[in-house]
């Protein structure tokens, strides 16, 4: 029997494809952006800008002094707030200026995957050590940073691995490490369960230092059965053990687990099980390097069908950021990212507190009766100018915006260049030609001008309509 | 389509408050009180109180006959006897939820001991999943037992939706409890009625049809869920802020501050049969009797439900509302090296109001090491969903034919609500409330009969009106006596398709649907 190649790359590179693998890929993209795309083949694209190892940021500072690497003590503990939210601002400024590089979405990929939460863990050094780690290996080897994950001190706080000892362990790791983290539920027993989480035990966080250690007293130094195999295993075998493990059909079950996750968060929400096969093969014939895999996904035809194009419900933060980005806000100070933060914890997304071990759900969880005004009155703001602080008024320069497009003189094809670049959902005819006549208000199209007197009360209403349109919530 | 409807659909119209819009033709202002009949909510409220994590059964209901054994199994977190409130001589409660003890002494508070399933599913996300969708350990449903249950207590969803919501949840993201398979979610979510109605306010309908695409699915749903808000955002604020709750309901307890919503919610007249809040942070595998941790999750709890059924009491609303709790699993019996408790299994709920029989179903949690299950853990003596279809039957009304197309098979009930509701379908006799029966035969030609109800002598009119709201007969414009009444209808010289009935009165109005077919 053969089947379908999923993975098959798309034939045509043209605007359509480079939306598409933009939206996806960063937190908003302009105009431009297509443009430069467009300028390089789909595989220098994909595999030199949008894959190319970064070096690592230098770390946040609060009022011009760095943080990170100061002990967890009392006096410290005063500045945490604060910190924690120089550490959420540094993390948008990366996103907002992340240039072609995927590494931010993944980097929040990965944090939604080995999940971790500041209320539990209350120390913002701890959550950046494991931010750098994430951003470090982000298109590395999977398994390695799943070990290194596992004794991260962050993680070590949140899921009790520091309170993990012989005798009567602490099993809350070892649950999630399989059952979130790597194989999915079904894919181990209740003995696995307690047997790797002897094969945990020992290891303490230094909280002066910011590190973890390993102490040998604390350790289960026993043989332990675990999916099957018997020995004195460690932390670092467990994990082996894991990746190593296969279904009645000699499947690999991490491999297809994780890969299910990256289609759930960037292709789309209900899995396509030939497709993630087929993904999860590229994995680990690549020993679980996550760079082919991201390279295959985005360049794959089935990634660019219309079934996926525009099916994304953009998450909080990407819709808040993308908006600061698409319409070219000068200087997003801390105010506006203050305004960004406490809308996004309205809209369900304050990063580094995942709602519970599981993460955000995405998709459809994003939108309930309360979000999706909320996310309305946001787009709102933005256009009719909304003060923030004495010092800072956030609002697009709309009529500015509108005159970066070179149609913008021309009503009907404005409205088709702006649909275009702002929203990936392919828009009826119907509708645009609803947005025409909000834009016209009552005016002839051969009439329309950006200089009339009344174009920016028009412009305005115009946008606002067009970013309440629910086609405008999917990417 | 002209402009100015387009803004409107687009939710650019200001000033107007909420936009009339329409459902199949009809406006909806026409309806400008509740129309649905209450038969499938027996005039009911449940509240239902997830307790997110896990909650720990035996350090909140405790074995005091057992106690030396519950002592050996929990060094550092058994609570001291002397603090434990006792119930009764063998069945104590954590000293965190003295408030509680009033309620049980009173017989207004029910435990049901030992709830669970065969099979304990140990993950958090699993378990929570089959008690949201009441399935089987074995088996994943995609719709909760809430959103199976709602289509029958409102049989003219979604052609004729209510005009108060079927369900409303405290929070921001929707439950899997009120998903369902044909609908979608039924609840609304918000945290507070007056900043939801100023979010909401301005926006309007949109019908413009999706395409048939895995996107378009996508773009249909976010449809729906900017449709609901808009519909209900108005009611829930009026209604809010007609409730005058006067409770005092206690400060830094965020499950008070939702009660006292919800209290405003019902003392205002809405009438949303159910109700689901939540409180977090029963995952306690560190460090578990901290006092800010389950002592202090107990006592927001209790606080909340003491303050809430006092009010609804001072208010005579109490022997409408049930309240009830669950949480996907209880603890383990051993507590960890951590001084917390890893997942268990079976645990106890509570379900308190006017109604309950009061007292404890079932004996307390065996805890000797062969009356455990092989992990160490509370075996169960209850089907959670045993406690569901009691609530169904026996607060709801639904028959026994509706109970195992909700629950999926059947469960029997449990003797935890004193009684049973009145017989609806006994329209002999002067009922409770208007009541307007489904049109019998349905579809028709050209002639059908129609039956209707009125609790008390009234002027009444039976309108018969088409898909374009046009009144095409009036078959009854008189005043008539309470009890039940009979009329044919003949549709002779009227086209195929779809009419409306309604029933109105001087204070209701209850419209339902038939199908001409020539």
């Amino acid at each position: 029997m053969s089947t379908l190649n999923y993975l098959k790359k798309i034939s045509v590179w043209d605007a359509d494809a480079a939306r598409h693998i933009l939206s996806r890929s960063l937190f908003g993209f302009t105009k431009d952006d297509v443009t430069f795309a467009l300028t390089k083949t789909l595989d220098d694209f994909v595999d030199n800008y949008l894959l190319k190892d970064q070096p690592l940021p230098s770390s946040p500072t609060y009022n011009g002094t760095s943080w990170t690497t100061l002990p967890d003590n009392t006096t410290n503990q005063t500045n945490y707030t604060n910190w924690q939210y120089s550490l959420i601002y540094w993390w948008y400024n990366l996103m907002l200026n992340q240039g072609y590089s995927f590494r931010e979405k993944m980097v929040l990929f990965l944090h939604n995957n080995f999940t971790s939460q500041y209320a539990t863990v209350r120390i913002p050094q701890l959550m950046y050590i494991q931010n750098q780690l994430f951003r470090q290996n982000v298109f590395g080897n999977f398994k390695d940073l799943t070990k290194k994950v596992t004794i991260d001190p962050a993680m070590l706080i949140y899921l009790n691995g520091e309170q993990n000892s012989k005798g009567a362990p602490n099993e809350n790791y070892a649950r999630e490490l399989m059952e979130l983290f790597t194989l999915g539920i079904g894919n181990y027993t209740e003995d696995d369960i307690h047997n790797s989480a002897r094969a945990l035990t020992g290891w303490r966080v230094d909280r002066t230092n910011l590190t973890s250690s390993f102490i040998p007293n604390l350790f289960d130094n026993t043989n332990k059965t675990f999916l099957g195999k018997t020995g004195n295993w460690t932390y670092s075998d467990i994990v082996d053990i894991i990746f190593d493990s296969r279904d009645a059909s000699n499947n690999p079950i991490a491999a297809r687990f994780i890969c299910n996750k990256l289609y759930k968060e960037f292709a789309y929400y209900q899995p396509n099980v030939d497709y993630i096969n087929q993904l999860a093969d590229v994995f680990v014939a690549n020993n679980y390097n996550l760079k082919p895999v991201l390279s295959s996904m985005l360049k794959s035809q089935y990634f660019h069908s219309v079934d996926i194009r525009g099916a994304r419900i953009k998450p909080p933060v990407e819709f808040l950021l993308s908006l600061m980005k698409q319409f070219g806000i000068p200087n997003v100070n801390n105010d506006i990212l203050g305004y960004i933060r406490s809308q996004a914890g309205a809209l369900q997304q304050i990063l580094f507190d995942p709602p519970d071990v599981r993460g955000w759900q995405g998709q459809r969880k994003w939108i309930s009766t309360i979000t999706y005004p909320t996310r309305n009155a946001f787009t709102d703001n933005n256009i009719n100018g909304y003060k923030i602080s004495a010092a800072t008024t956030l609002k697009v320069d709309i009529l500015q915006y509108a005159r970066s497009y070179s149609s913008s003189e021309d009503a009907i094809a404005f409205i088709n260049d702006v649909t275009k670049q702002l929203i990936q959902f392919p828009i009826s005819e119907m509708r645009k030609d609803e947005l025409l006549s909000t834009l016209l208000d009552g005016a002839a199209v051969y009439d329309w001008n950006t200089y009339d007197s009344a174009a920016p009360a028009r412009l305005q209403t115009f946008f606002k309509s067009l970013m309440r349109l629910p086609e405008f919530q999917l990417s | 389509m002209k402009r100015r409807e387009f803004i409107k659909n687009i939710g650019l119209v200001t000033g107007a408050g909420i936009a009339t819009f329409s459902i199949a033709g009809i406006p909806v202002k026409a309806f400008a009180r509740p129309f649905m009949n209450v038969q499938g909510t027996n005039g009911k409220i449940l509240v239902i109180i997830q307790f997110k994590g896990g909650n720990d059964g035996l350090n909140t209901v405790i074995p005091l006959d057992q106690y030396s054994l519950y002592q050996t199994n929990r060094p550092t977190l058994a609570i001291p006897q002397s603090s434990i409130v006792s119930l009764t001589a063998a069945t104590g409660l954590h000293s965190s939820l003295q408030p509680l003890k009033a309620l049980f002494d009173s017989g207004k508070m029910t435990l049901v001991q030992n709830v669970g399933y065969p099979n304990q599913n140990r993950s958090h996300f699993r378990s929570t999943d089959i008690w949201l969708s009441a399935s089987d350990y074995n088996q994943t449903l995609y719709n909760g037992w809430i959103g199976r249950y709602l289509p029958k207590a409102f049989p003219e969803y979604p052609s004729l939706p209510p005009l108060y919501p079927m369900a409303i949840q405290l929070g921001s993201v929707q439950s899997l409890l009120f998903e369902n398979q044909q609908y979608g979610g039924l609840a609304i979510s918000f945290q507070s009625p007056n900043s939801f109605y100023q979010l909401v306010q301005g926006s309007s309908v949109d019908n413009d049809p999706p395409p048939a695409t895995l996107a378009g699915d996508e773009l249909k749903f976010l449809k729906e869920v900017a449709n609901q808000s808009i519909q209900y955002a108005s009611i829930v604020r009026d209604t809010s802020s007609k409730g005058n709750h006067t409770s005092n309901y206690p400060a830094n307890n965020t499950l008070a501050q939702q009660f006292n919503i919800i209290a405003n919610l019902i003392l205002g007249g809405l009438q949303t049969p159910v109700y689901l809040v939540t409180l977090d942070g029963f995952d306690t595998h560190a460090d578990q009797q901290n006092a800010a941790r389950h002592p202090k999750l107990l006592s927001d709890f209790a606080g909340a439900v003491t303050a809430f059924q006092t009010d609804l009491q001072d208010h005579n609303l109490a022997d409408k509302v049930v309240v009830m709790t669950f949480s996907e699993f209880g603890r383990r019996v051993k507590e960890n090296v951590s001084k917390g408790t890893d997942h268990g299994a079976a645990l106890p709920i509570f379900v308190i109001g006017n109604n309950v029989q009061g007292g404890i179903i079932g004996q307390n949690a065996q805890l000797a090491s062969n009356k455990l299950d092989g992990n160490g853990d509370i075996q169960f003596s209850y089907d959670f969903r045993q406690v569901y279809a009691t609530m169904l039957k026996d607060h709801f009304g639904m028959t026994d034919t509706q109970l195992n197309q909700i629950l999926l098979k059947q469960f029997s009930t449990l003797p935890l609500l004193k009684s049973s509701p009145t017989d609806v379908t006994d329209y002999n006799a002067i009922p409770d409330d208007y009541t307007l029966m489904q049109n019998y035969p349905n579809p028709f030609n050209p002639s059908t009969t129609i039956k209707y109800a009125l609790p008390q002598s009234t002027e009444v009119r039976l309108k018969v009106y088409d898909m374009l709201g046009k009144n095409v007969a009036t078959l009854v414009d008189s005043y008539q006596s309470a009890g039940s009444h009979t009329v044919q209808f003949n549709a002779n010289g009227l086209a195929s398709g779809t009419y409306f009935y309604a029933l109105e009165t001087r204070s209701q109005k209850i419209v339902k649907k038939m199908v001409l077919v020539k």
